[in-house]
């Protein structure tokens, strides 16, 4: 298929609106491992818990309370999640830890079947975003008639945005300050008088409430079934360990490149399908930190 | 370990090697089981499977997805085989209609019909995982379920393997009654080839003969042949085929596959997804305008060649509103057959049957049906009996099981998705366009090739 300049736009929009998806899954995964030092894989359940909430109160009470609602009612189940089960867990080793996360995955998905059955439900994307946009009155290189859903622009739009005000809150605050310097090292910061665990848990809950964002704006995207958790979760972790556990810069990093790759090779289904691997493969064996990982995290 | 320590241990006190226990062991076995040879008397007698059934009832396993994507249609599935087995041990449903039918009510050939379940998780390991689970352990003279054509497959080259009749549930691949069809395995649901044929005469009557279609395609068994048969048959009508991309199974974001066609040519849109695949294709489509769009000056249309209630659900009647597909049955029919199992079923559990719930109840009623025109349980008996069968009063006209491939030959559904406002129930999603009688949608069985395989398996 031949790449005129409208393809390439096309294929470039949806790269990056393939990679919004997972850098917000993937940005919670990387913030709780490089704080924890837990490899989460519940983390996917909880954007599937995320997508429920959001379209059972979207669909009955509008989407201005699922997005008011949601990202808080996550935060709650993060610290809940945390203190429960997680903290538990802390000192065992990683294969006790991907066990127990991966278990209760499996357990809150069924539960969700359970509840809502495991036909698709349908996430109605409220009047102010439906609709699509004529990239070509914007556009002027562009030739005849291109288009695109303005849901997925304002999805872009909103992982830009949440990836910024977490920058900025581990970058720019005491709170993050904290954070970055625990994930430096836990133990120095107990010995200066930090009470690191209380930080942590609401870490925790912070990367619960970004799969809570990502579940309002992206469930109308990847649909409300119980398999989207699961499937959700492969790519999301895969880069995470592609841009370096635990680096933040290198998540978006890995998402946008992870997201591109997806959207070019898309006529191409074998080379489409393997394609996260083989990057995988290519990066871990060039960078074995990954992109931007940091050196004695995770070794 | 050395040499001689190990010949020792080969010797026990008495002198006897290992090889002198085991050999007389052989000889010991075959002589207890000669006598059996020898008392067995023609067909009825020889074990195949399962058969011959010891007591007083007769076990049939149900193997449904009970979790993974098609959960729901297995729940379903699961609801049908109760209430099947309810009527053929009670009465009643479509033993009332199904004829010619020597079902009586008092269960098959006098024994008490039973059942277990199993779950195939729409995988294909985990079912022959759990069909094998229910012939050995459980004793179930015949398996029936699933919602999936590589699922269906499976377990029919295994029940065939192991002597099981495999009487397949919701299945729609031509590869299941074609290349890979099995002497064991039946199939009362219709295929793609039968859909392509029936769909698209419709698709140029209502778009036009002049079209370009693009197709996006489910990768595995049923979406090659899905997408293989509605090229040939829309070609055969005039249009031409832009483009087909194979779609991973458990693709949820279909936007890169949609931006190809959003930049080819394309004036339709062929979505050969199945299920919760279908639901998020649609639902993307429609995200990205493709229902209110133009191409080449005219209307860019979405069709969808296999349908289902529940997958209608799922994408939302705002969606589907309009575009075309093919089901084997629906629960607005009207003939006597259909309307005493939607009776039955609802009055049952409250709600109107899926497709793939017919599908399943028709096919346990048939097998049992079999048995009794047989006369016995024997597998190879029971095959002849359902080879060539002709029947009505099961929901689609005049049938025939088709000897050359196990294939049903039926009237099948041109369906079209409601509007929201024209809905008249939670259940109401599709009308149906026309119905599309089994000798305009027959083929010859030759086409895809394939070999039944002996009665008796090797």
């Amino acid at each position: 298929m031949d790449m005129t300049l409208n393809a390439f736009t096309l294929s470039l929009l949806t790269g990056l609106q393939l990679g919004s998806i997972y850098v917000l899954i993937a940005l919670g995964l990387t913030l709780i491992f490089g704080t924890l030092g837990v490899v989460n894989f519940a983390h996917g359940a909880l954007y599937l818990i995320a997508i429920y909430l959001a379209v059972s109160i979207n669909n009955t009470l509008g989407f201005g309370l699922a997005l008011i609602l949601v990202p808080p009612l996550l935060f709650v189940i993060g610290v809940a999640m945390e203190r429960g089960l997680i903290q538990r867990f802390y000192d065992r080793p990683h294969t006790d830890q991907i066990l127990v996360t991966f278990g209760l995955a499996i357990v809150l998905q069924e539960l969700l079947k359970w509840i809502f059955g495991a036909n698709n439900i349908p996430f109605a994307i409220p009047s102010w975003g439906n609709g699509i946009v004529m990239l070509h009155d914007y556009l002027p290189f562009l030739e005849g008639f291109v288009v695109y859903p303005k849901w997925r622009m304002i999805l872009v739009v909103v992982a830009i945005v949440t990836v910024s005000a977490v920058f900025a809150l581990l970058h720019l605050t005491r709170f993050g300050l904290v954070i970055r310097a625990g994930m430096r090292d836990a133990e120095m910061l107990q010995f200066l008088g930090v009470n690191i665990n209380r930080r942590f848990m609401v870490v925790f809950g912070l990367g619960a409430m970004i799969a809570g964002i990502a579940g309002v704006f992206g469930g109308p995207v990847t649909q409300v079934s119980p398999e989207v958790g699961m499937q959700l979760l492969v790519p999301s972790f895969l880069i995470v360990v592609i841009g370096g556990m635990g680096s933040l810069g290198g998540a978006v990093l890995a998402g946008i490149l992870i997201g591109m790759a997806q959207s070019f090779t898309a006529p191409y289904i074998y080379l489409n399908t393997i394609i996260i691997y083989l990057i995988t493969v290519i990066i871990l064996l060039v960078r074995p930190r990954g992109l931007l990982g940091a050196k004695g995290v995770f070794e | 370990m050395t040499d001689v320590k190990s010949e020792k241990s080969n010797h026990t006190a008495s002198g006897w090697s290992r090889r002198d226990v085991l050999k007389a062991t052989s000889v010991g076995a075959i002589g207890a089981a000669t006598p059996m040879f020898f008392t067995q008397n023609a067909w009825a007698e020889k074990a195949i499977g399962n058969y011959p059934i010891k007591g007083s009832e007769v076990v049939l396993g149900f193997n449904v997805p009970q979790t993974g994507a098609y959960a729901d249609e297995g729940a379903d599935e699961l609801r049908a085989y109760k209430l099947a087995v309810h009527h053929l041990n009670n009465g009643g449903g479509m033993l009332d209609t199904l004829k010619p039918s020597k079902l009586t009510g008092n269960g098959i050939l006098g024994k008490k019909v039973t059942y277990v379940t199993g779950d195939t998780q729409t995988n294909a390991d985990a079912s022959r995982t759990s069909a094998r689970r229910m012939i050995e352990r459980d004793k179930v003279i015949m398996v029936t379920g699933g919602s999936s054509s590589g699922i269906a497959i499976a377990q029919q080259y295994l029940c065939n393997e192991l002597g099981i009749i495999f009487m397949c549930g919701l299945t729609h691949s031509n590869d299941t009654t074609g290349k890979d069809k099995q002497r064991y395995g039946f199939r009362h649901f219709f295929n793609a080839h039968m859909t392509g044929k029936a769909l698209s005469p419709v698709l140029s009557k209502e778009y036009g003969t002049d079209r370009r279609a693009f197709h996006l395609t489910a990768d595995y068994s049923w979406g090659h042949t899905q997408q293989e048969s509605m090229q040939e048959f829309t070609e055969k009508e005039g249009w031409t085929t832009e483009g087909n991309i194979m779609t991973p199974l458990k693709t949820t974001d279909f936007s890169q596959y949609l931006s190809q066609v959003l930049n080819s040519d394309a004036d339709v849109l062929v979505l050969n997804h199945y299920g919760a695949n279908m639901v998020n294709s649609l639902t993307n489509a429609v995200n990205f305008g493709m229902r209110d769009m133009q191409k080449n000056g005219k209307n860019l249309e979405i069709v969808v060649p296999l349908y289902s209630r529940l997958m209608a659900k799922g994408a939302g009647s705002a969606n589907i509103d309009g575009v075309l597909g093919t089901s084997g049955w629906n629960w607005a029919l009207e003939d006597e057959g259909s309307k005493v199992f939607v009776k039955t079923f609802t009055d049952e559990y409250g709600f109107p049957p899926s497709q793939a719930a017919h599908t399943c109840y028709v096919q346990t009623l048939l097998y049992a049906n079999a048995c009794e025109m047989a006369g016995t349980f024997y597998p190879p008996e029971v095959i002849k009996a359902l080879e060539d069968f002709e029947f009505t009063g099961a929901g689609n006209g005049p049938t025939l099981y088709r000897g050359a491939d196990h294939q049903c030959i039926k009237d099948i559904l041109v369906m079209q998705g409601k509007s929201p406002s024209a809905r008249t129930s939670d259940f109401d999603y599709l009308r149906i366009v026309d119905k599309v009688d089994a000798k305009t949608v027959d083929y010859d069985p030759a086409i895809f090739g394939g070999e039944l395989g002996p009665y008796e398996p090797a």
